[in-house]
């Protein structure tokens, strides 16, 4: 009697463990995609600053560069949104293939805004390095 | 615009399939517009091909790349809503202003306010059909020379309509005006 007793309240014990672990995982998860979504325009500047980029060559730098696993097809009305911001300029270039390729640009005002933003998250970065200590 | 070439006849079935829901996603649009996602979709699909290698099967390598592109409809609906927004406010059409409310209303209570704004103004213009039909209880009514109501009334004892059939422009000019002013500012909203 008393080892099914013990038998049980372990069971029960893991079984709030595992519960624990996973609401744990379920808000990093949740907040990780929230930082992804947070940060995928900032990312997006920044790839742009380098050099004009076509949009699947852009998805292929995100991923060459972040870990950020994003739905290919989600790029398409961020860079809409960025173009009406007028933070990105985007013109069609024909190629031999016959199949052009709109390559996007960042404009006077994206890369005012980029340093803008490159300064906030400078000083987030600090803040969070403070409070780690 | 040039298709993408496929070998397989499944991989070209499937490449068709695709890009005529991206042109159902994308019907509302102008014929512009509508072309330019296109070719983005049909130039993204191209480049990714390009990177799949020669001994996958292209259909199998093209579900691959289609499913990690998205669902068209989920995918451009966000993107649709704001170019038929752009469209509406540049052209002042009240059918793409009307399409253009009705993607947006779930992007937030202003698109809501603005939809109730334009459907008083369509109550408003009613009242050129009620002059119509009621010439005699619609109109511009004074009582002892004073303003009394304006629009359709039950009870005209007592008062004198005095517009007439001038009514009609009065109220056509005046739907017109608070239109473009709406407008104006549905368009100065979404600039912000």
């Amino acid at each position: 009697m008393g080892e099914k007793i013990f038998f049980t309240i372990h069971i029960a014990l893991l079984c709030i463990l595992l519960y624990i672990c996973l609401m744990n995982s379920d808000f990093v998860n949740n907040w990780a995609s929230q930082v992804k979504k947070g940060t995928l325009s900032f990312i997006v500047l920044n790839i742009l600053r380098k050099k004009e980029v076509y949009g699947y060559e852009l998805i292929e730098e995100i991923k060459k560069f972040t870990a950020i696993e994003i739905a290919e097809g989600t790029l398409y009305p961020l860079m809409n949104r960025l173009k009406k911001e007028n933070l990105v300029a985007s013109k069609w270039v024909e190629q031999e293939t016959g199949i052009p390729r709109k390559y996007y640009s960042l404009t006077k005002k994206g890369v005012s805004t980029l340093a803008e933003m490159q300064a906030y998250w400078t000083n987030l970065e600090k803040v969070i390095y403070k409070l780690q200590k | 615009m040039k298709d993408v070439p496929f070998r397989e006849l499944s991989a070209r079935k499937i490449y068709t399939d695709y890009m005529n829901r991206v042109k159902q996603a994308t019907a509302v649009l102008a014929t512009d517009d509508q072309l330019d996602l296109l070719m983005e979709f049909n130039s993204h699909i191209y480049e990714a091909m390009q990177q799949k290698p020669v001994e996958a099967g292209e259909a199998d390598a093209l579900v691959t790349v289609l499913e990690k592109l998205g669902n068209p409809e989920q995918v451009l609906k966000p993107l649709v809503a704001e170019r038929k927004l752009k469209e509406a406010t540049r052209t002042f059409n009240p059918k793409h202003v009307y399409q253009a409310l009705l993607l947006n209303l779930k992007n937030g209570i202003i698109y809501g306010v603005f939809g109730i704004l334009y459907l008083l103004l369509a109550c408003f213009s009613l009242l050129i059909i009620t002059k119509i039909i009621a010439p005699s209880k619609t109109g511009l009514f004074y009582r002892n020379d004073q303003f009394d109501s304006f629009g359709f009334i039950a009870d005209t004892s007592g008062t004198q309509e005095i517009l007439g059939y001038w009514f009609i422009p009065v109220v056509a000019i005046t739907v017109v005006t608070l239109y473009l002013l709406i407008t104006f500012l549905f368009r100065t909203t979404n600039r912000r």
